[in-house]
């Protein structure tokens, strides 16, 4: 018997004029003990599910079939009030971000009172010690310390722990965890998780884990369910469901998804992008068919359904899904670009340093210096692609920020094509400008939305002396949206009116601008989607064959870096601890703090 | 809801879809045609005497006398006509007084966010002393250290109330300081100066607006309280604070030359906190649609 059942649920909305079903025949069931995953891509309705489950819908959307039942009682023929009884007891939730579900002015103490007061416990000392076991449970040190501390005076990791204890404190029957570890770096990504495994080993409870990460989620679950655009495309055990995919879209999620070790070969990318909410409703049929490498004509008008294919393995398509599509086959194997030894380094950076003491408090009492960069050293040679990897808070951007001036060193020296650009932004703009350049981390933040794309990318022409024209600028632009992949349409349109990829090369088409020698480029890849960052990583590797440029790569994903990067260092506290060839470093690791990140990757 | 609808829309057309911009808008638009058209829609010189018809009141009343629709004050001059003219002198002052704490409170405040250190903590720290003297008492201090006169109401109001501008103005530059479009500016070669005026200011222009709408209202109230002390435009003037001056020795005789400048006061105040309000939140709504 399973504790939670969806039965061929459709959430709709209307948009338009339009009904659109956000969620389509969805149906997914979790037993008691029972760890399921719900695997998708940003939009793809993962958390539509946590809130459908949750009664939480938002406004304008509604369940327009299927039923929901939990416990053999239906949920959604349930009264209000009586499913919120049920749900607060029974059914318990962890959100993605731990710092902003926590009330930030009451002490972890007082709320943890509060939620077992409102699961009936009584008596203030019971609770109190019920409180401390379930911190204690979670691994947390020093419990009755952490009770009197506020939110913001713990790490996002220790705030995640802590409502992990809460939820599993009521002894729910089911535990619905939306993204509970996106936000949280590697290492305590991975504790966080075995936290859970942990818990749930030990209780009855059910647990329903919605991800991106489909490595993530296949390592810790025992059942998968792979949704796309409002619908699940596949499901079954999840350890067969990762080696032999059977859904076109499982297959090239995981043919995106670089690995950690084996052979690197070239990503098999899927064009374009997920549809949009409004996007649905043109897609009566399979909803993948655009996209899908597979299709045949009948795809984009057959209405599908799940069914078994192989004995507890269900997958969502027509006849053609089960084509064994050479698109989708291995491809050949990545030629590891070697990078010439004898010629000079494009980049040499020695003795890096860089400690913040700017701030101040309101009476100009300067506060405790941070040391964000000690001492770095790193040498790139010419088309090289060299990795920087390291947790949240390493100095990872620090570095990149002194590279491009964009803060000034408190020693060191930084030489670029024999040039030392090591002074302040001022005086060596000029050189800089034209031998390196950055791309920003969140494309949002890094294009003004005020502009169109064509002079976005432009931009520091608008500064050469004599300035450039608006023929030749826009020509450039043309140029420069070819290059990285970009319709020529894009030059009129504001950054809002491109997708999130889009957006991301957009940003890197203007990084490219100056013809620079090095780029610095900044968690570029850590906000996309699978299919979209598999996309932008070729786009990457085209460009350094093509011209042979140099980067230093970002990044706190060891299988990205790994796929792109011939070198790699490793960053902890400011320092690199770890540098050389990245096969070799991961093959084996010499510092502890480089063991425990590799061990760390799912 | 498409991310194409939200960006092709132009600012304006999003502003005129609020009641508030559309209410405070139109009333702002006629008391502009009013001051501009004063000498061509008021019946009477404002400063014309008819000492039989002192004391009149409005049409609707009994004490009414025919072709002084508003009725006269005192010295027999038309209520409506002096109304009128005192758009002119509330108007010319919320503009000028706007402007001025605008261009003032905005350039130390994109100077002091967007350098941050120690130009901030200066500037800052000025502002801070700046705002605890009580405003009131700032204000009369400058007035009679600078002498009476309309010049003078105006630059007391800049003085006093660049603060405000700059405190909220600077919060904004920093968060777009913090935008990584403003360091690939830099990147890409932008002076300082270009980066401000290019990328940091157009971002902090809906805040700015908003604050100069609020900051005419304030500038009216002020205005109104300083030519009632008699420390604004000289007595010959038509203006509202004068009329209610004027109007106080008699108001058992007629309330209505009391009541009547200051509902001008009321609905021209209400109007620009109107506008203000319903273009921060214009602006607000298509900052959360981003
Ligand atoms: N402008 C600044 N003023 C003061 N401290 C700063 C400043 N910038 C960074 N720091 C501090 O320097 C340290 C390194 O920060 P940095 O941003 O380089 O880390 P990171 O490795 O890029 O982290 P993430 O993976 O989260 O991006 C942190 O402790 C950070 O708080
Ligand atoms: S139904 Fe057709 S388009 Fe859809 S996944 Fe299967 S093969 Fe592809
Ligand atoms: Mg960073």
């Amino acid at each position: 018997m399973s504790l939670l059942a969806l039965n061929d649920v459709n959430v709709t909305t209307e948009a338009g004029g339009r009904r659109i079903d956000v969620l389509r025949d969805v149906s997914l069931a979790v037993g008691r003990g029972e760890l399921v995953g719900v695997v998708g891509e940003s939009g793809a309705g993962k958390s539509m599910v946590g809130r459908l489950i949750a009664g939480m819908l938002p406004k304008g959307f509604a369940t327009s079939r299927g039923s929901v039942t939990f416990l053999d009682r239906d949920l959604l023929a349930m009264a209000p009030r009586e499913r919120t009884g049920l749900l607060g007891d029974a059914i318990a939730f962890v959100p993605q971000h731990p710092m902003t579900s926590l009330n930030p002015v009451l002490s972890l103490g007082a709320q943890f009172d509060e939620h077992l007061r409102r699961l009936g416990q009584d008596g203030k000392a019971a609770r109190r010690e019920r409180a401390l076991a379930a911190l204690d449970s979670v691994h947390l040190p020093r419990p009755a310390d952490l009770l009197g501390r506020f939110p913001h005076q713990l790490s996002g990791g220790q705030c995640q722990r802590a409502l992990i204890a809460m939820a599993f404190a009521g002894k729910p029957d089911l535990i619905v965890a939306d993204e509970p570890t996106t936000a949280l770096d590697v290492i305590t990504q991975a504790r966080v998780m075995e936290l859970i495994d942990e818990l749930q080993r030990d209780s009855e409870t059910g647990l329903l884990f919605i991800t991106h990460d489909l490595r993530l989620a296949a390592q810790h679950c025992q059942r998968l369910a792979v949704m796309y655009a409002g619908e699940i495309v596949e499901t079954g055990p999840a350890a067969a469901l990762l080696s032999d995919p059977l859904h076109p879209y499982t297959r090239s999620l995981v043919a995106a998804n670089p690995g950690i070790a084996g052979p690197v070969r070239r990503l098999a990318a899927l064009p374009d992008h997920m549809p949009g909410l409004s996007g649905f409703a043109d897609l009566p049929g399979c909803r993948f068919a655009p996209r899908c490498p597979v299709r045949d004509a009948a795809c984009a008008a057959a209405r599908t359904a799940l069914t078994e294919v192989v004995p507890g393995r269900f997958v969502r398509g027509a006849g053609a899904c089960r084509k064994q599509a050479s698109a989708l086959a291995g491809q050949d194997e990545l030629p590891r670009a070697a990078a010439d030894a004898a010629a000079p380094p494009i980049l040499s950076v020695d003795g890096l340093g860089k400690t913040f003491r700017s701030g101040r408090d309101w009476l100009g009492r300067r506060r405790a210096p941070v040391v964000a960069v000690d001492g770095v050293s790193l040498d790139i040679a010419p088309g090289e692609f060299v990795g920087l990897v390291g947790e949240s808070g390493s100095g990872k951007s620090t570095v990149a920020r002194l590279l491009l001036g964009l803060e000034t060193p408190d020693g060191g020296r930084i030489v670029v094509d024999g040039q030392d650009i090591t002074g302040p932004f001022q005086r060596t703009a000029k050189q800089r400008i034209a031998l390196i350049q950055m791309i920003f981390q969140d494309p949002q933040s890094a294009l003004n939305p005020r502009q169109r794309i064509g002079r976005l990318v432009t931009q520091s022409m608008e500064v050469r002396r004599p300035p450039a024209r608006w023929p030749e600028r826009l020509e450039r632009a043309r140029d420069l949206l070819g290059q990285t992949g970009l319709p020529q349409d894009t030059i009129g349109r504001y950054p809002v009116q491109v997708s999130g990829g889009q957006r991301q090369r957009v940003n890197i088409a203007r990084a490219l601008c100056t013809a620079p020698k090095v780029l610095v480029a900044d968690e570029i890849v850590s906000g996309l989607d699978v299919s979209v960052q598999a996309q932008i990583l070729n786009l990457l590797l085209d460009m350094r064959a093509q011209r042979q440029i140099s980067m230093l790569f970002i990044s706190h994903d060891l299988s990205v870096v790994r796929y792109l990067c011939s070198r790699v260092a490793i960053m902890n506290r400011g320092q690199i601890v770890e540098q050389g060839p990245t096969e070799q470093v991961f093959r084996a690791p010499q510092h502890d703090y480089t063991k425990a990140l590799l061990a760390a990757v799912p | 809801m498409s991310a194409a609808a939200v960006g092709g829309e132009s600012p304006l057309r999003r502003a005129l879809r609020s009641g508030r911009v559309v209410v405070g808008g139109s009333i702002l638009v006629v008391l502009l045609f009013c001051a501009a058209a004063a000498p061509l829609i008021a019946p009477y010189d404002p400063n014309e005497q008819d000492l039989l018809n002192a004391l009149k009141g409005p049409f609707w009343t009994d004490n009414a006398a025919p072709g002084f629709w508003l009725g006269t004050d005192n010295l027999g001059r038309d209520t409506l006509s002096r109304l009128i003219y005192g758009t002119r002198v509330a108007l010319f002052v919320a503009v000028c007084a706007a402007v001025g704490t605008m261009l003032m409170g905005t350039a130390l405040a994109l100077l002091a966010g967007y350098f941050g250190g120690v130009i901030d903590w200066l500037i800052s720290r000025a502002v801070d002393l700046w705002m605890s003297f009580p405003p009131v008492v700032l204000s009369l201090i400058l007035i009679v250290g600078f002498g009476v006169g309309i010049g003078n109401v105006i630059l007391a109001i800049i003085l006093v109330d660049w603060t405000r501008f700059c405190r909220v103005v600077r919060s904004e530059v920093l968060v777009i300081r913090r935008q990584n479009y403003v360091d690939a500016a830099r990147l890409s070669g932008f002076s300082h100066m270009r980066t401000m005026v290019r990328e940091v200011l157009p971002a902090a222009a809906p805040t700015i607006i908003t604050l100069m709408s609020l900051e005419m209202g304030i500038a009216v109230i002020v205005e109104a309280i300083l030519s009632f002390v008699g420390m604004s435009v000289e007595a010959s003037i038509p203006a509202w604070g004068v009329m209610i001056a004027d109007a106080r020795n008699y108001m058992y005789q007629s309330a209505w030359g009391l009541v009547l400048p200051i509902l001008a006061i009321v609905t021209t105040v209400l109007a620009f906190n109107l506008l203000g309000d319903g273009l921060r939140r214009t602006f607000d709504a298509r900052l959360q649609q981003h």
